[in-house]
This record gives structure tokens, C-alpha cells and sequence, in this order.
């Protein structure tokens, strides 16, 4: 699972800082690995100018939200392949349906566990 | 020889008739001594199939049956092993989620105390107060009063949802509703029910002196309350937030004297080739 390359995209600086911390204990993950975006748009700058091959994002966040960010991404970019993951507070069926049918591939729930979170993190990763 | 034919043919006829008898008798003995041949010759069989076992069949049947016994002691031992190797592996388990849980509010508290010390602005150390509220605790509609020094009166400095944006008052005296008891107590209060609110009131302290309180009116539609850990984790989170804003009210109003003291210096000091006025 070296070098993989993962994207942590959420607004709050304290989520970030959370979730980098629970993703280097993924076996092969170091700070190296991950880069980070505030929102949506800066996202979809790092996603066209880099290669990545996992993407956490959160949904609400300035600028542009996690949803128009995964729909350009499927759309604007054409990439199906790409796994992003959303990771927010609303936990509803209805925004869990909505994310996953806008072609996210996995959905948490805020505040998220973080043994599902890694769980999660190494299934797509391989 | 003077007998009568009648009685000479009656005689003939007699002995005919015993001659017949002896013929049939004899058969009947001849039958009998064949059957009797034939049972002595099972006998003989049924004589040879009872043969006694040679001596270390005995004892190796005796061995094997003695293993056996031993066998059925160990199985048992061993499935008394089982059970137990099993039970401590559950409970084993049980611990490792334990700790995994543990391992994950320290975590949290970790990255929530760094946050907070690691700006001195007031308005940053409220907005950090806020996401760790949403993200790490699961608060959906909340308010942070903060004590102000001059009134000593709760102000409320930070909020996110509607009840803490409506409902309740911007300015709230000590004792006043169950924020201004909790800060006037300086014990938490944690509602039985999620529905309550609020369901969470937890006092800022830094030892004996409240600055402030946290107060969590609704959680998050699909957290359905709040553990003991959560609990835990707000009264920790308390004791860094109320240290975090005291240290950015002391900066602020320290670099503000300095600032202050330096204008004062400024005007003291007399410009190289000028006059002091």
C-alpha cells in the first residue's frame, strides 16, 4: 500500500488535522501522502493538476460543497474511478442516498469512527 | 404242527406287521444317529469358534482401552482449555475495542487541545471551540457563553443551530436558566434523555474559577446520545477551551497595553535634529 496518495478535504482545520492523524495509522500512510484542501474548488484544482487515489471530503464548505465536488469530478473530469469518500455531519438515509448516487463510494457520518474510517481507508486502497 | 391254516396265516401276518415296525424303527435310529452326528459336529465348530484370544491380544486390548481412557480425559482437559482460551479471547476482544474507543477520545483530545493552544486570536479559539463542538462531539445546535468580567454576567460568544440562535438569550445572569446554574454550580450537566435541552451543559473552569459554559441543546440526527466517553471528552475539552480563552483575552489586551505603551513612547521620544515638544 506505499505511496499511495490521498486528499483530505474539509474546512475545519481541526477535522483535518484529525483525520491525517487517524489516516498515517494506516499501514503505509505517512504525512507525506496526504494533501489537504479547505474546500470543494481547491479540491478540484488538486484533483486535476495531481494524481491521487483516495479522497476524503466533507460536504458543507464554502465556496464549493462536497457534492458539486464529487459531481464534477464524475462529470467535468470524467473520472469514475477515482474513490472518494464522504465524510459529514448529516447522517440522514436521504444525504447518505444523495452522495452515493452522485457516484461517492462511501459514506461516514460525523463524529466518524475512526476504526470504521481506516477500515474503510484500506479496503480502497487495497 | 396242528394248528389251523387261519391261525398260521394271523401269525404270518403278526410277524409281517413287527418286521415292518423294526424296518421303520430302524430308520427313525438311523435318522436319530445322523442328526446326532450332525450336532456333535456343530458342537465341535461352535467349540472352535469360542477359542480364548492368545494372551497379547488380551493386553493389547487392555492397553488400547486404557488409551482410550486417558484420551477421553485429555479431550475433555483440552475442551476445558478451549472454553477458557476462548472466553479470555472474547474478552481480550472486548478490551481491544475498549481501548481502540479510548485510543480514539485521546485522539480527539489531542488534536482538540493543539488546536485551541495553538492560536491566540479569541474569535479563532471560539471558532475551533465550535468545530470541535460539530465534528468531534456530534452537536448540532449549541452556545458558548462566555463570563464577561466587568458585568459578570454569561455572554453568549459563539453559537451554531437554531435554538442557540434564537431561542435562548444572548446575555444571561448567574443562576439564570440551566446555562447560568451550571456556571454558578461549576459542575456539568448531562440530560438523561438526547431529546432534553439542553442535553449538555458543561461549565469552562480553570480551577475554581468558571469563565464560561458550553451548552448542547440538540446532537446530530443520527447520534443517538451522548456515552460516557463524549461526557469525558466536553469536561476535558472544558478545562483546554476555558485555558484557551483566557490566554487569548490576556494576550489581547496585553499586546493592547503595549500598543498602548508604545504610542506613549513614541510621542516621548525626540526625533534625531528636531525639538522634543
Amino acid at each position: 500500500m506505499s505511496n499511495k496518495s490521498l486528499l483530505v478535504v474539509d474546512d475545519s482545520a481541526t477535522m483535518r488535522q484529525l483525520l491525517c492523524m487517524t489516516l498515517t495509522r494506516v499501514e503505509g500512510i505517512t504525512q507525506a501522502n496526504i494533501t489537504e484542501a479547505s474546500d470543494g474548488r481547491e479540491a478540484l484544482d488538486k484533483v486535476k493538476s495531481g494524481r491521487f487515489d483516495l479522497v476524503l471530503t466533507d460536504i458543507r464548505m464554502p465556496r464549493m460543497d462536497g457534492l458539486e465536488f464529487i459531481r464534477s469530478v464524475r462529470s467535468e473530469l470524467n473520472d469514475q474511478a477515482l474513490p472518494i469518500i464522504i465524510i459529514t455531519t448529516k447522517g440522514a438515509e436521504e444525504d447518505v442516498q444523495l452522495g452515493m448516487n452522485l457516484g461517492a463510494s462511501g459514506y461516514l457520518s460525523k463524529p466518524v469512527s475512526m476504526t470504521q474510517l481506516r477500515e474503510m481507508v484500506t479496503s480502497f486502497l487495497g | 404242527m396242528n394248528q389251523e391254516p387261519a391261525e398260521i396265516l394271523n401269525l404270518f401276518n403278526r410277524s409281517e406287521e413287527l418286521v415292518e415296525m423294526l424296518r421303520k424303527g430302524r430308520a427313525f435310529t438311523e435318522e436319530l444317529m445322523c442328526e446326532n452326528e450332525r450336532l456333535r459336529y456343530r458342537v465341535v465348530q461352535l467349540e472352535a469358534e469360542n477359542i480364548p484370544p492368545p494372551d497379547e491380544l488380551v493386553k493389547e486390548v487392555e492397553r488400547l482401552r486404557l488409551e482410550n481412557g486417558q484420551m477421553a480425559h485429555k479431550l475433555e482437559f483440552l475442551n476445558g482449555k478451549f472454553q477458557q482460551v476462548e472466553a479470555e479471547n472474547k474478552d481480550f476482544a472486548q478490551r481491544y475495542v475498549e481501548v481502540e474507543e479510548q485510543n480514539e477520545s485521546l485522539a480527539n483530545l489531542y488534536v482538540a487541545s493543539h488546536r485551541l493552544h495553538s492560536t491566540l486570536d479569541s474569535s479563532e479559539v471560539i471558532e475551533c471551540i465550535k468545530e470541535i463542538l460539530l465534528n468531534m462531539i456530534g452537536s448540532e445546535d449549541f452556545a458558548l457563553y462566555v463570563v464577561d468580567d466587568e458585568s459578570g454576567e454569561l455572554l453568549r460568544s459563539g453559537y451554531e443551530g437554531e435554538t442557540a440562535g434564537g431561542a435562548v438569550k444572548e446575555r444571561l445572569t448567574m443562576g439564570e436558566g440551566p446555562e447560568g446554574f451550571v456556571a454558578m454550580a461549576g459542575q456539568p450537566f448531562f440530560g438523561e434523555e438526547a431529546s432534553q435541552e439542553p442535553c449538555a451543559c458543561v461549565p469552562l473552569m480553570i480551577k475554581e474559577r468558571v469563565v464560561g459554559v458550553i451548552a448542547i441543546y440538540t446532537l446530530l440526527s443520527h447520534k443517538k446520545g451522548l456515552s460516557l466517553l463524549d461526557h469525558k471528552l466536553l469536561e476535558l475539552l472544558a478545562g483546554h477551551a476555558a485555558s484557551a480563552l483566557i490566554s487569548s483575552k490576556l494576550y489581547s489586551m496585553a499586546d493592547r497595553k503595549l500598543r498602548t505603551i508604545e504610542g506613549f513612547m513614541n510621542l516621548l521620544r525626540v526625533p534625531q535634529g528636531g525639538t522634543n515638544v
